[in-house]
């Protein structure tokens, strides 16, 4: 800043600021973060080793399957190009930790939509290898992958995923991501290469972080929560992520078909919870290792909430369309806790939760919603963008799907999330 | 809501003298910026917070080569910008803006977030024509040369949009906006009047977001119909800029009528050394949401609209945020720090996985890098592919800041550009020349 009427002042400021900035600045959080509970910055070597998790991911294209009946966007949906039992030609991310090295070549072509659902607790050391298998159905293009945690706080650019600003894997190459989570919450992961093409394509997934609160602390005993909220307040019983995308058919017939797309362009024409349009979202998870899932079997993750009464239901939702979406539950109180990863909780510790209706999701944006299971019976979470409860424009589809609650104890406990 | 009888307003307003009077008792002085920074929110002060504005057409250069016609606001008698410059003032000042027309057609400016905004000395009134329909959401100047002027007092510190109230569909996406920042008395370096909206008088920076539809811009020029039933944005902006352009330094000689960079340049936070946050304006001038995502680094939204987030008796209710929806006409500033949260050291506490080798990596893509193949900051930047050019200097970080509606992080289409800048976070000791 040089504007010369306030240049003066701001120098003698910046003097009284160096006396007295410092008790006003440690109200802000180390990271501009929820003001959470946080160890120090890492001081080598470390007294007691974090605890580590590894992921290996695979970068690959594939075809997976739109609800049947929908009607046809000639020529670009159903794809003619597609395998049978497939309509959409998609970019994906595959879990592939633990396959030989054949095994994993021979996942090429088999990507799956929405990415693999990761969850892990707060100050682990977290090594996610993402290697490229390249697209088999476009074996002219040379793009490479990269995986970005959208949201990780003081990320340093190698870790990123951004290619211009650190480096991409290359088809065949693979490269080790190294993350150490300090803050809870609901983040995404996205590829970054191309990203306009690659994200709508469906390389996209929900990560999110377990505080570590979790193990108890003084204030509160061991158990589910959000955040490091210090007072229990983001307990849950049963937790379910929901990644909302949106799929523009002419797009992805277009990089099938080598052909160029002007985004600008952008008209989706399907509405996804998790890679999959009702009522497709309520089919159990699958796997794509194994063919019992049928034509879902490469859009693995489900969107069916199930709880018993009474139970507090965790709602992760994460927004990787190019759109706002608003979620609504008819006849349910929605308690907003967290934005963005972050509990939502003033410098000063002041509430700012919110009972809601509907929750407006904009792009790049996650919530983290929890509501109390009422009466037994079946529930509707849908968007309330009702242009957005269709598939290719017709009938009763997209982002909605059921939340069905039973009597209490009829359901043990969960053991993952969306499950 | 309208006032019953506009045309009345329009009528007595023609007339009385004293109207004549109080724009000759306001004349205003010459307002003046200071020397450019490269980087950050660029103030255009006057003494008397008095401002002269003029409504002109000029051309804008996007970065796939394409020329767009635009209308915006040359500060004085000077050249045409995009966007109008940034007006600073006080809180409470008693603020003269005297907008000059050389329009083809009635332009006025209408002040969001200002109370009590006075025309000619007359309170700024929607204006009709003979039949009754609105013409103009606030006091025109009349086109080919006429002149108003408008006076307010300035209201609580913030920032805030100012913009055409005139054929609004087409003036404001024509470019004819600009930002009103308005500081808190005897505090310049807080963003409001609450101490924990303090931030780093050198790291304050301006994104006001906007788009273009060329054909609409096309049509404006040569003076043709356009049907906005087609309107479809095909450039994004901020600060008039797409990326690459908007990392560019502040009155780069390649943009002269877009003065203002949307590169953020800071340092890592530290305790003793640089405990201060940046300090980021965020405006909407355009009709849709800008879902704005900054990488590396949550920020703080500490206001919106002029109004502190804060609760009836001073809480604090501030929230962070690795994606910042600004809506249209909105405007939401946020505190914004990075901080090396592990410190990695090649010596002490190398990063835990190798890096690859060089024909192991996609480096770019395309023709040049911000990475300096270190990943240490401040490290020695390594080998490049022949050919590819290295935008590092110094081993400093770059993170990305754009449009998560991926279809505005684009020119035209091709990624990478629109509306999108670069968060550069130099080493704690600086980046030497």
């Amino acid at each position: 800043m040089t504007d010369p009427v306030r240049q003066g002042s701001i120098s003698r400021r910046a003097l009284l600021a160096g006396l007295t900035g410092l008790g006003t600045w440690a109200v802000l959080p180390e990271s501009g973060s929820d003001a959470q509970p946080r160890r120090p910055a890492a001081l080598l070597p470390r007294a007691v080793p974090n605890p580590t998790a590894s992921l290996h991911l695979a970068a690959t294209d594939g075809w997976v399957s739109m609800p049947q009946g929908s009607p046809p966007i000639s020529p670009f949906w159903p794809d003619p190009l597609a395998p049978a039992g497939s309509d959409l030609y998609v970019f994906g991310f595959r879990d592939v930790t633990g396959l030989s090295a054949t095994e994993v070549t021979g996942q090429r072509g088999k990507a799956q939509i929405t990415a693999p659902l990761l969850g892990f607790d707060q100050e682990t050391d977290i090594k996610i290898k993402l290697t490229n298998l390249g697209l088999s159905q476009r074996p002219d293009l040379v793009d490479g992958h990269t995986v970005h945690w959208h949201g990780f706080r003081n990320a340093i650019p190698l870790f990123d995923g951004v290619p211009e600003l650190s480096i991409s894997v290359p088809i065949g190459r693979e490269f080790t991501y190294f993350y150490r989570p300090h803050d809870a919450g609901t983040y995404m992961y996205h590829c970054h290469f191309e990203d306009v093409e690659h994200v709508q394509m469906g390389m996209t997934g929900i990560v999110y972080v377990r505080p570590a609160q979790n193990s108890g602390t003084a204030d509160v005993p061991p158990g589910r929560y959000v955040y490091n909220d210090g007072d229990g307040s983001t307990r849950y019983d049963r937790e379910f992520a929901l990644m909302l995308t949106e799929v523009w058919a002419e797009a992805h017939y277009r990089d099938a078909h080598i052909q160029t797309t002007d985004w600008t362009d952008y008209k989706p024409s399907f509405f996804a919870f998790n890679g999959r349009c009702y009522p497709d979202t309520l089919a159990p998870n699958g796997d794509p290792l194994s063919q019992a899932a049928g034509r879902l079997r490469y859009q693995p993750i489900s969107s069916l909430i199930t709880a018993n009464a009474g139970e507090r239901v965790l709602l992760r939702l994460a927004n990787l369309g190019y759109r706002n979406h608003t979620l609504t539950v008819d006849g349910v109180d929605l308690l907003v806790v967290g934005k963005d990863a972050a509990l939502l909780r003033g410098r000063d510790g002041s509430a700012e939760y919110q009972v809601t209706s509907t929750v407006q999701i904009g792009p790049g944006e996650s919530r983290d919603v929890i509501l109390t299971a009422p009466e037994p019976g079946t529930y509707l979470l849908y968007d309330r963008d009702l242009t957005s409860l269709a598939n290719a424009g017709g009938g009763r589809g997209g982002q909605l799907t059921e939340i069905r609650i039973s009597p209490p104890g009829t359901l043990p406990a969960q053991t993952r999330a969306n499950a | 809501m309208l006032p019953a009888d506009l045309g009345r307003w329009k009528r007595l307003s023609a007339v009385p003298l004293a109207a004549a009077v109080v724009a000759v008792l306001v004349v205003p002085g010459p307002d003046r910026v200071a020397a450019s920074p490269p980087a950050g929110l660029e103030c255009r002060t006057a003494a008397d917070n008095a401002f002269d504005l003029t409504a002109t057409g000029g051309y804008a250069a996007m970065p796939d080569g394409n020329t767009i016609y635009m209308w915006s606001y040359a500060s004085g008698g000077g050249e045409f910008q995009l966007p109008g410059p940034t007006l600073c003032v006080t809180s409470g000042t008693k603020v003269t803006v005297v907008l000059h027309n050389s329009l083809p057609e009635p332009t006025s400016i209408t002040f969001p977030g200002q109370a009590q905004v006075l025309a000619d000395g007359r309170p700024a009134q929607p204006e009709t024509d003979a039949a009754g329909t609105l013409t103009s959401l606030t006091t025109t100047a009349a086109a080919n040369s006429g002149a108003v002027t408008y006076t307010f007092t300035a209201g609580p510190p913030g920032t805030y949009l100012y913009q055409s109230g005139t054929d609004v569909q087409k003036q404001v996406q024509m470019g004819l906006y600009g930002a009103l920042v308005v500081r808190p008395a005897g505090h310049p370096d807080r963003e409001n009047d609450r101490a924990d909206s303090a931030f780093d008088p050198d790291h304050e920076y301006l994104y006001l977001l906007g788009e273009i539809d060329p054909d609409l811009h096309l049509a404006v020029e040569r003076r043709r119909a356009y049907d906005f039933t087609r309107y479809k944005a095909r450039y994004f902006t901020i600060n008039g800029r797409s990326m690459p352009d908007t990392i560019a330094p502040n009155h780069a000689e390649w943009l002269p009528a877009q003065p203002y960079g949307a590169l953020i340049h800071i340092r890592p936070y530290d305790p003793v050394g640089n405990p201060k946050p940046a300090l980021i304006r965020y405006l909407n001038a355009g009709s849709v949401a800008y879902p704005f995502h900054p990488h590396g680094s949550d920020e703080q939204l500490i206001a919106r609209d002029g109004r502190p987030a804060q609760g009836p008796a001073g809480q604090d209710l501030s929230f962070s945020n690795f994606l910042i929806d600004v809506s249209p006409g909105q405007t939401v500033d946020t505190l914004m720090i990075w901080k090396d949260a592990e410190h990695w050291d090649p010596q002490g506490n190398p990063i835990p996985v190798p890096l690859p080798s060089l024909q192991d990596q996609i480096v770019g893509p395309g023709p040049e890098t911000w990475f300096a193949e270190n990943p240490y900051l401040g490290g020695t930047p390594g080998e490049l592919p022949p050919g590819v050019v290295q935008n590092n200097q110094c081993g400093e970080y770059y993170h990305v800041a754009h449009s998560h509606a991926l279809e505005q992080a684009t020119n035209y289409g091709a990624s990478f550009g629109g509306m999108m800048t670069l968060i550069r976070i130099d080493p704690p000791a600086g980046c030497p020349a």
